[in-house]
């Protein structure tokens, strides 16, 4: 569950300082796939970073899978992360130097306390993942061998591993050939109608057409 | 914060993602943490040969007569009892121990019982026989066993420490002779000598008497070319022999603590004696050149420990510029701010650890190759010590601590800049 309100994001650019956001107000519920759409530079990512609690300082209201995020310091911001919010990125984003089953298990390696004693479990739980979004055969590949779409893919499951309340994708599909887009896609669907709330920013249409709902973002307003 | 495993991991798998660079740092650190561990372990070995070759004891001051003598004029100049008494009442002066040289020539032309060897025939030895204070050497010798002894039995002796030593490595060989074997094993060892008896001719007493000296002790307190027999002995045969009552040849004073020193000196002297400096000084020379020899080297072996955190400072600030998006991915999946500093300090860490480790075993290696070639190359003298580097536990826990303390230190600055990245502009 997402719900925002009245959220203003000031950038200071030198002297001048620029509201990218003003006053947004949004609500994702568990099952719902939202899409946001909008022009180049109209705040899309940065309203994702805001749900996400990967931001520090805005002004208004955030509420994150049933935890308020004003006032929560970095560790207790990492925290939420790490347990229900789930990250995809339009340049996938994945460690180069670490297999594709290793990149999966990074959220269990970052789990607090800690992992002790339970890597052969985050091994066992991101294979599972990896089986989820197909790529059982792929696990000990390194991202630079596996195309745009296994790339996206395994981002995903590594996304899923915490088995997190909300899912953010910036443009999931901007750089994926039209076959694996609807892919992703169809995860995204699959894993909305499983109870995530799912908020995808993209300004393609095949995206926007699988949402339940699509808000569009301009002069830092949601309508 | 996650787990200490988590962040192990991580870093593990950032170090392993550059295996080349954490090597070369690695090698950085092994070099200083070799050289730190190779000449503090020299300075260490040096230094305890050293001490073995000149045992100069800190508290010990050796008083003799004046060198130029004014002693009458000042009422110092002749060591009798009575300037003992006076050093003893010195303030910082614990004892006084005079010693007494034997008037009387002895000499020795058998070998000593039970060592056996040949002795070359017709070779004569002669003895200087110096009379000491039982308290001098109370520390070396079985209790009551150095006394003088009653008509008919040995009388004791007590021999320079490192007398065997030069012993085993000089006379020994020459005269092929059998070496001693090492410490209290030679004592209760009996030298038949002849009283009176002088190897110049014409030199000898009237009255010629077999005599057996006896082991009792080795000690650091007695001169190195002396053979020490109680004082009493000497006094005894000084009367037996008709020779009155020579001064003392020299008083050990013994100060209280090692910093009574050089005030209790300076008040011998003020007595009109003169202070023997001659193995102090010198081993107090060698001591400070060993010191800041081992010092300077020291320095050095820091400055490469520096060298190799600066090394290690500037690969990983470039490398946490290179990987900025990985860090805030990181952050993205959970890791804190105080996550990413600790997966660059223990990068660090253990590159650090890794090159001490290697390190501390490249200087064992070292000193056992120096040793070797020192064995091969350098005639076996007296008080060549079988290895000229020490090792205790605390040197090799050192080698390995200051590199990965040197190492976190360069870590600091691009750990705290990895904790800086702001991962919602950095993924923007
Ligand atoms: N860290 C930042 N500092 C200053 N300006 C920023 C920062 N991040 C984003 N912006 C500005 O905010 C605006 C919105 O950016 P962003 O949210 O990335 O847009 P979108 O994702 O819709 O393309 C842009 O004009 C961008 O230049
Ligand atoms: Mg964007």
């Amino acid at each position: 569950m997402i719900r925002l309100r009245g959220v203003t994001k000031r950038f200071r650019d030198g002297a001048r300082e620029v509201a990218v956001l003003r006053g947004v107000d949004l609500d994702v519920a568990p099952g719902e796939l939202v899409a946001i759409v909008g022009p180049s530079g109209s705040g899309k990512s940065t309203l994702l970073h805001v749900a996400g609690a990967l931001d520090r300082d805005f002004e208004g209201e955030a509420v994150v899978a049933g935890t308020a995020l004003g006032g929560l310091d970095d560790a207790a911001r990492a925290e939420l992360r790490n347990r229900a919010v789930g990250f995809v990125f339009q340049s996938f984003n994945l460690l180069p130097a670490l297999s594709a089953l290793e990149n999966v298990m990074l959220p269990g390696i970052l789990r607090r306390p800690g992992p002790d004693g339970r890597i052969a479990e985050i091994r066992a739980r991101a294979r599972d993942a990896l089986l989820r979004v197909g790529l059982a055969d792929r696990a000990e590949a390194p991202p630079s061998r596996l195309s745009g779409g296994e790339r996206q893919r395994v981002a995903l499951a590594r996304a899923l591993l915490s088995r997190p309340a909300v899912l953010l994708a910036d443009e999931p599909t901007g750089n994926l050939d039209a076959a694996s887009g609807a892919d992703v896609i169809r995860l995204f669907s699959e894993l909305a109608r499983g109870g995530v709330s799912v908020l995808v920013v993209t300004h393609e249409e095949r995206v926007s057409d699988a949402a339940t709902r699509v808000l569009r973002l301009s002069d830092g307003r949601l309508g | 914060m996650a787990g200490a495993r988590g962040i192990l991991w991580l870093a593990g798998a950032a170090l392993r993602a550059d295996r080349r660079g954490a090597a070369v740092n690695a090698v950085a650190a092994c070099v200083g943490a070799a050289a730190l561990v190779l000449f503090l372990a020299l300075g260490l070995g040096v230094g305890a040969a050293a001490r073995r070759l000149f045992p100069a004891d800190a508290r010990l001051v050796e008083v003799v007569p004046a060198r130029v003598s004014l002693g009458g004029v000042l009422g110092g100049g002749r060591l009798d009892d009575d300037a003992v008494a006076r050093l003893r009442a010195l303030p910082g002066a614990a004892a006084a121990w005079p010693r007494l040289p034997l008037g009387v020539p002895v000499s020795a032309s058998e070998p000593a019982g039970g060592l056996g060897g040949r002795w070359p025939s017709g070779l004569a030895l002669q003895l200087p026989l110096v009379g000491v204070d039982p308290a001098l050497v109370a520390d070396d010798v079985a209790p009551g066993a150095f006394a003088d002894p009653p008509p008919g039995e040995p009388i004791p002796i007590v021999l320079a420490r490192r007398l065997v030593e030069v012993y085993d490595r000089t006379l020994a060989p020459a005269w092929n002779l059998r070496r001693l074997p090492p410490g209290v094993s030679l004592v209760g060892v009996e030298l038949p000598v002849r009283i009176g008896h002088s190897i110049v001719a014409g030199a000898s007493e009237a009255r010629v008497a077999p005599e057996r000296l006896r082991l009792a002790g080795l000690s650091d307190r007695v001169p190195l070319y002396a053979v020490a027999v109680p004082i009493e002995t000497v006094r005894r045969l000084h009367r037996e022999y008709g020779k009155g009552e020579p001064a003392y040849g020299q008083v050990t004073v013994l100060a209280a603590r090692p910093e009574d020193v050089p005030s209790l000196a300076a008040a011998v002297r003020r007595m009109g004696f003169s202070v023997d400096e001659g193995e102090r000084a010198t081993a107090e020379r060698v001591a400070t050149i060993v010191k800041v020899t081992t010092g300077a080297l020291v320095l050095l072996a820091v400055t490469m420990c520096g060298l190799a955190a600066l090394a290690i400072a500037q690969a990983l600030s470039a490398s946490v510029r290179g990987r900025a998006r990985e860090l805030a991915v990181l952050q993205a999946l959970g890791a804190a701010p105080a996550d990413v500093r600790r997966i660059v300090l223990a990068e660090g860490a253990a590159i650090g650890l890794a090159g001490g480790l290697a390190g501390a075993l490249l200087a064992r290696g070292l000193a056992a190759l120096g040793d070797a070639a020192a064995a091969r190359l350098l005639p076996d003298l007296p008080f060549r010590p079988e290895s000229f580097f020490l090792f205790p536990p605390w040197l090799l826990a050192l080698g390995v601590a200051v590199p990965v303390l040197a190492a976190i230190a360069g870590a600091l600055g691009p750990a705290a800049a990895a904790a800086r990245i702001d991962p919602a502009r950095t993924l923007a």
